[in-house]
């Protein structure tokens, strides 16, 4: 009897084990399948997802205006979910399958914009042109009316202008904490002679005439565009030069400099002192020992053996080699 | 998994994109392409010409074409269109004063043939400087919504501190592989 039983035992042990082993294996195959890479689980998470879209865009019409916009977003995100849902399962789905429901997601896109176009209404592009703002100085209370400069355009955003505009014949000087890695600009100014005692973010200067401009550090670039007559000294990393002619640049560039549509444009070493400047520098992080000021690109000169006709190297004696006196006298 | 699925996933690991980097001077477009591919940024000169970089990113290859921004270059953007899946539009948020002509260069540019359905990243740079403009700022001035031809998606990024560069591209290669692969 106790052979019996014992067969018995081990039989059902195999059988058991047998059973196991098949379950394993066809978990196995069940994980290597990802039985939710087929066409029948897709198209039910598809109809769900689609049907979801459609009653969120049925809302639009009860909805306020105010909230309107969000929602919108809220659609096309939806849209773009399900969009590349049926993009990462291309692999499995059939082309014309495929083809079909990117169909139905196309119409949910297209409805959605048409019916933003309706309930949201947009406004028309375009700039508008509004007056010059006074400029951010605190120094300069008086603003003389301008003698006949082509003043360049202004447009809607000189709410965020920083510096100066349209002055003739001044000493103006911006410091430290009012400049730090701002987007300063000078503009349409004549006869100025501009002290920037600090370090700037960028600097633009555009349409000057007979100017003298002495700047601390430039973090990113500084901008020069129709100038002329101007003595510009500046630090910076990239310098951006644009249709101006006759300007001395006394530069300190840690990448590189560019002249374009430019003419009689001289280089020489930066060479300002100022109390701070060394402060300034390492404010800046410009590499004080990295500095490409005799080697411009001209834009309009790409022949590399032949030097640029439009710049050139400042000769030493006629360079200006102390710049203490300019800090509070007009240009000549 | 059968062979063909194998197959299918094989190609798609072959994709390739070409993705034009466009945008005025001084935007950042080389910083950001050198930021992407993990390059120094510090000593980048204005770009004479341009920059094409190919890198592999969540197993696509890209090809990046960035072209210089300065007037003189513009006319020749033209000439990097031809094939063109996605063009990345790099403002300078801190910029305000020539919104105006960034948003005339980026709307002919939309208007251009050869670009039609390609994908329009706006990839709104520097907006970790001060005085910054906001998104929505950019938006408006670049009349965004107005683009009906193109998908499209505008992003705050930093080229310098690498914020969002990713999420931009990664969206960018969503749209344009929806696009690629429902020709298959």
């Amino acid at each position: 009897m106790s052979d019996k039983n014992s067969i018995l035992e081990r039989l059902s042990r195999r059988d058991a084990q047998r059973l196991e082993k098949l379950q394993k294996a066809h978990k196995a195959r069940e994980e290597v399948d990802a039985s939710n890479e087929n066409e029948d689980f897709f198209s039910g998470a598809f109809k769900i997802k689609s049907e979801y879209i459609e009653q969120l865009l049925s809302q639009v019409p009860t909805l306020e205006v105010s909230v309107l916009p969000s929602h919108f977003d809220n659609i096309k995100r939806e849209v773009n979910e399900l969009q590349k849902y049926v993009v990462t399962s291309s692999f499995f789905l059939k082309e014309f399958n495929m083809r079909k429901y990117l169909g139905i997601v196309q119409n949910l896109q297209s409805k959605c914009y048409e019916l933003e176009d309706r309930y949201v209404p947009r406004k028309k592009f375009g700039f508008t042109k509004k007056k010059l703002p006074k400029s951010d100085s605190h120094k300069q209370n008086s603003i003389d009316d301008h003698d006949g400069v082509d003043k360049v355009d202004s447009n809607k955003w000189d709410e965020k202008f920083f510096g100066f505009d349209s002055q003739n014949g001044k000493v103006l000087l911006l410091e430290n904490d009012d400049l730090f890695q701002r987007d300063v600009a000078l503009r349409n100014l004549k006869n100025c002679t501009i002290g920037l005692k600090g370090v700037m973010g960028t600097l633009h200067l555009t349409n000057l005439d007979n100017c003298v401009i002495l700047s601390g550090p430039v973090t990113s670039s500084v901008f020069v565009d129709k100038c002329t007559n101007c003595k510009i000294v500046a630090a910076c990393q990239q310098l951006r030069m644009h249709t101006s002619n006759k300007c001395d640049i006394y530069l300190h560039v840690t990448s590189k400099g560019i002249v374009e549509d430019c003419s009689e444009i001289r280089t020489a070493p930066y060479n300002l002192r100022y109390d701070d400047l060394e402060k300034h520098f390492n404010m800046s992080s410009l590499d004080r020992n990295n500095n490409n000021w005799d080697s411009l690109d001209d834009f309009n000169w790409l022949a590399p053996d032949v030097p640029s006709p439009n710049w050139s190297i400042l000769d030493a004696k006629d360079c200006v080699h102390d710049w203490t006196e300019w800090w509070s006298k007009v240009p000549s | 998994m059968g062979f063909l699925t194998i197959l299918k996933k094989l190609r798609q690991k072959e994709k390739e994109m070409r993705i034009l980097m466009l945008g005025l001077d001084n935007a950042g477009k080389t910083t950001i392409l050198k930021r992407f591919n993990g390059e120094p940024i510090d000593t980048i000169s204005p770009t004479l010409g341009f920059n094409i970089k190919t890198l592999e990113h969540r197993g696509y290859k890209l090809n990046i074409w960035d072209v210089g921004g300065q007037k003189s270059l513009r006319s020749y953007w033209k000439n990097y269109f031809e094939s063109t899946d996605g063009v990345a539009w790099v403002v300078d948020s801190a910029d305000a004063r020539r919104l105006a002509d960034c948003a005339r260069e980026l709307h002919s540019l939309l208007r251009e043939e050869r670009l039609a359905g390609a994908t329009l990243l706006v990839l709104a740079n520097k907006s970790d400087l001060p005085g910054a403009l906001t998104l929505q700022e950019i938006r408006e001035a670049l009349d965004l919504d107005g683009i009906k031809t193109h998908h499209w998606r505008i992003i705050r990024c930093s080229a310098v501190t690498g914020e969002n560069l990713l999420e931009g591209m990664d969206w960018m290669l969503d749209d344009i592989a929806s696009r690629i692969f429902t020709l298959d």
